[in-house]
């Protein structure tokens, strides 16, 4: 029998019996809907601890020098950032309190700090430009405390023992985890001047503890206790092992729907196998191979299946946008191809039956 | 030419034996029919004929050739291809139309769809139920069923149709009519000029009286 031929035999006879065919389409619908319902609302909460244990630092790492012992050099800087584990890495000294110098020292305090590094890593430019060694950069909040107009201008040093201006040269806001200079101003550092502290992003929760070694061995305190580590390894763990259980509740969850969905589609077509047992067996008399039959049992599933995959991620999207925890599409069409095979996998073993059935006995039987 | 040798068939191993090592020759251009008692085989015998059986004694030939080892695929083409078969109830699928179900065993015998409507449209006009190609089976009479089955069983000319108490079911006007479908099949021969058996297994003595030969099992 040729393939088009088949395939027509196959459309025609899922039109003939719509009762299997209707039912085949909408349990691969509530396997679908299901299953982006549920399992894409576990993906997405998971996604939401990882964003937020990111945000609470399970991936930063900072070694501060205790004893102002030169350390953190910022060749040591560069070293670190070019750690395979490492997303970022900047070197802060320890913030000062600045104020307008057009108001002078009775001006509004706020806080600046100098940063040794590529500055595109912890803020993002939004006006003006980057600041040279020694210019600053001003935060949306910090401008307002100092009573600038424009992110334009210079600020003096509020200590009365240390004297310092810098020029701001534009505006900035802050990228995770450096939120908290949206509090005041960043100020470029000079060349081969040491920092107080040493901010580590490191590329993943996972590899935070071998971060943490790595960057310790380049930082390389001469005793203990002349550096403090900011540890994220705890946190790190953490998220690990959330994100284990959540994988394992989201696989868990998915294979006890494809598994159940693909019992009741293998159930009902082994029932309409056995009540449409004349109409094979004379398949059979007439000519058909146990192969052609097996592709007709086979195809006359997945044909209902494609209407159901296509119906369910409709619905299950539907579902998913209520619950605010829309999956990617690749999730989606993911879900729907594993839900098609899950029913095409599970017409096998019935359509295998049907081939192999005595074309006779079935013939015979009234 | 059909023919069986020293033909023996039980249904379960050690179970009783049918046909007793029958070896016979139906002859090409003639209609045989195959009578006997109830429980004697008749519709068996028509199965191991049409290679849906395999013989657990002797041999089926085909142009002299056994065909009752050959694999199941090559049984079931050579089915399509070169054996037509009427049942008793005309077994016409009911979900499709006239035209389509006369067409099945040249689909599965690979024929193209539009070869093979033409054929069956051929088939049913010689039939006298061209009328009747696009209705479905519920909307034809019993005779006019079996007359379609006729048309099935014709299809892909085969060498050879086997009929399994076609008339079983039909009052006297529409047995004469398939009797008489079946008996113009052999006489008007195959396409390429050689002769069809026809092969029915049957009680009816109309039948009997009609037919060209009869093997009494």
């Amino acid at each position: 029998m040729r393939f088009l031929v088949l395939l027509r035999e196959a459309l025609s006879t899922t039109w003939a019996n719509k009762v299997p065919t209707a039912l085949v389409a909408l349990l691969v619908a509530i396997m679908c809907a299901t299953t982006l319902a549920t399992v894409g609302r576990t993906a997405a909460a998971e996604q939401q601890v990882a964003e937020r244990l990111d945000a609470a630092g399970s991936r930063l790492l900072v070694v501060t020098d205790t004893r102002g012992g030169d350390l953190i050099t910022p060749a040591v800087v560069t070293q670190t950032r070019g750690l395979s584990v490492t997303e970022r890495a900047v070197g802060v000294q320890i913030p000062v309190d600045v104020t307008n110098k057009a108001i002078g020292a009775g001006g509004t305090r706020v806080p600046a700090w100098t940063v040794d590094g590529d500055l595109s890593e912890v803020l993002t430019l939004t006006a003006g430009r980057w600041p040279h060694p020694g210019e600053a950069l001003v935060s949306t909040t910090g401008q307002e405390s100092l009573g600038m107009d424009d992110p334009v201008g210079a600020v003096q040093l509020a200590s009365s023992t240390q004297v310092g201006d810098y020029s701001v040269v534009g505006a900035f806001t802050p990228k995770e985890p450096f939120g908290a200079y949206e509090a005041g101003l960043v100020i470029a550092a000079e060349p081969g001047v040491p920092s107080d502290s040493l901010y580590v992003v490191v590329s993943e929760s996972g590899v935070a503890s071998a971060a943490q070694s790595a960057v310790l061995g380049l930082v390389a305190p001469p005793e203990f206790d002349s550096i403090s580590v900011q540890s994220p390894v705890a946190l790190a763990e953490l998220q690990a092992e959330v994100a284990g259980d959540l994988g394992t509740f989201g696989r868990t969850l998915l294979l006890g729907v494809l598994g159940a969905g693909a019992l009741l589609v293998a159930i009902v077509v082994l029932a309409d196998v056995l009540v449409r047992r004349k109409d094979l067996g004379r398949r059979r008399a007439l000519g058909a191979t146990r192969g052609m039959i097996l592709a007709l049992v086979i195809a006359r599933t997945l044909l209902p299946a494609l209407l159901g995959g296509a119906l369910g991620i409709g619905v299950g999207l539907w579902l998913a946008s209520r619950f605010d925890a829309l999956p990617p599409w690749q999730f989606s069409l993911g879900t729907a191809t594993l839900a098609v095979l899950a029913a095409v996998a599970s017409a096998i073993l019935p359509a295998l039956y049907a081939a192999t059935r005595d074309p006779v006995r079935v013939l015979r039987t009234p | 030419m059909l023919a069986v040798r020293d033909l023996s068939f039980s249904y379960t191993r050690g179970g009783e034996e049918l046909f007793d090592g029958l070896t016979h020759q139906f002859t090409p251009g003639k209609v045989t029919a195959v009578t006997g008692p109830s429980g004697r085989g008749k519709s068996t015998l028509l199965y191991v004929l049409g290679l849906m059986l395999s013989p657990s004694q002797g041999e089926v030939t085909m142009s002299g050739e056994s065909v009752s080892t050959i694999s199941d695929a090559a049984r079931s083409r050579l089915r399509a291809a070169e054996i037509g078969f009427v049942f008793q109830d005309a077994a016409l699928d009911a979900t499709r139309v006239i035209l389509d179900s006369v067409i099945e065993p040249a689909l599965y015998a690979g024929w193209s769809r539009r070869e093979a409507r033409s054929r069956g449209r051929a088939l049913l006009e010689q039939m006298g139920v061209a009328a009747r190609a696009d209705h479905k089976p519920g909307e034809i009479s019993g005779g006019q069923a079996q007359r379609v089955a006729v048309c099935r069983a014709l299809v892909t000319d085969p060498s050879v149709i086997l009929a399994d108490e076609p008339t079983g079911n039909l009052d006297r006007d529409n047995a004469e009519g398939v009797l008489a479908a079946l008996t113009q099949a052999t006489s008007h021969g195959r396409d390429d000029g050689g002769g069809r058996t026809v092969v029915i297994a049957t009680h009816d003595p109309f039948v009997l009286e009609h037919a060209d030969e009869v093997l009494a099992l």
